[in-house]
């Protein structure tokens, strides 16, 4: 099976899929031989930047502009994955978790990561906006995308929720949250 | 109407995954005109709620604006708007059709959707977040 884990940067994916891989690990371990292997976490931004799957450089942004279909190609054959990407819900997968951060709280800690005003500023309008709820909705459809609030959230807690979204203990949903009170 | 009679405002409409809100500027920003107070749809009947509430919000705020003397408005559009629509969604495009109906000339309609980023970002376009 095949998870996607996608989300506003800032959101906590990366640090949330650190702690679902020593997870899955674990769970497979304890299971009986015919279980299927565990799925192994790809960061598609490593991949992106050791392969170059980029088109050009917005330089406005500091940002590589993904190569999506050459990504895509990449990431073929390989199923039994969970791709941990802002990008991830442009690709074949059985279940997508969007993880949500307030917008406030994004900028905080975008900006405690060190990154610039302008960075921070554009995620957390673009999360106020559901922007990458919306695409993931778009293209996956309501029954395979998992909403995780995870703004007052410890990334344990949220590496847990990620576990049930895996296991099939939790049930799809989007739109749970609003936070446009931020822009106006 | 000359076109001294004319005054032109911004319509700045911000369209997420279950809401819709608009706020009218002057031409720099800066004034407020009006300010909806959102059109949220309905959770269980998204897919209809949610142009028809942007639609009702849009008819409140075009009374104010034309009460402003405002004549027509620019508009920014700022959001996916959700429910399985390209951008921008039909929260947005309910949005201006109703100010449209209410006698409001529309102007130039741009697209300013914030880009989620880090490393890298998707390509524009081809529903492209
Ligand atoms: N659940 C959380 N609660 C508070 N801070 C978090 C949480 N998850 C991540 N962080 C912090 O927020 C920043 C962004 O997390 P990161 O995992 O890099 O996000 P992403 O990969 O989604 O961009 C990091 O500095 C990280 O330490
Ligand atoms: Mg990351």
């Amino acid at each position: 099976m095949r998870i996607a884990v996608t989300g506003t940067p800032g959101t906590g994916k990366t640090t949330a899929t650190e702690l679902l891989e020593s997870r899955l690990a674990a769970a497979g371990t304890d299971a009986d031989d015919e279980s299927p292997p565990e799925p192994e976490v790809i960061h598609l931004n490593r991949v992106l930047e050791d392969e170059e799957l980029y088109t050009e450089v917005d330089t406005d942004r500091e940002s590589k502009v993904a190569d999506l279909d050459a990504l895509a190609a990449w990431l073929e054959g390989r199923e039994d994955i969970v791709i941990e990407s802002h990008l991830a819900h442009h690709f074949d997968a059985d279940r997508i978790a969007v993880l949500r951060c307030h917008p406030e709280t994004l900028e905080q800690r975008l900006l405690e990561r060190g990154e610039t005003e302008a960075k921070a500023a554009e995620n957390a309008e673009s999360e106020a906006l559901d922007v990458i709820l919306s695409a993931a909705v778009e293209e996956h459809g309501l029954e395979s995308v998992y909403e995780i609030d995870t703004t007052d959230r410890a990334p344990a807690a949220v590496a847990d929720e990620l576990m049930a979204v895996a296991t099939g203990e939790r049930d799809p949903s989007a739109g749970e949250v609003d936070f446009m009170e931020y822009l106006t | 109407m000359s076109q001294d009679d004319e005054k032109w405002g911004i319509a700045h409409v911000h369209a997420s995954f279950n809401n819709t809100v608009m706020t009218v500027t002057d031409l720099t920003g800066a004034e407020t005109i009006a300010k909806s107070s959102g059109g949220t749809a309905v959770k269980q009947n998204r897919d209809e709620a949610s142009p028809y509430a942007a639609m009702q919000m849009a008819e409140s705020v075009a009374e104010e604006v034309k009460a402003a003397g405002i004549t027509g408005l620019h508009v920014h559009v700022r959001g996916p708007g959700g429910n399985l629509q390209k951008s921008p969604g039909p929260g947005a495009q309910a949005t201006i059709r109703a100010l449209a109906r209410s006698g409001i000339k529309i102007g130039r309609i741009e697209d300013v959707t914030p880009i989620p980023h880090d490393g890298s970002r998707a390509p524009k376009g081809k529903g492209g977040y």
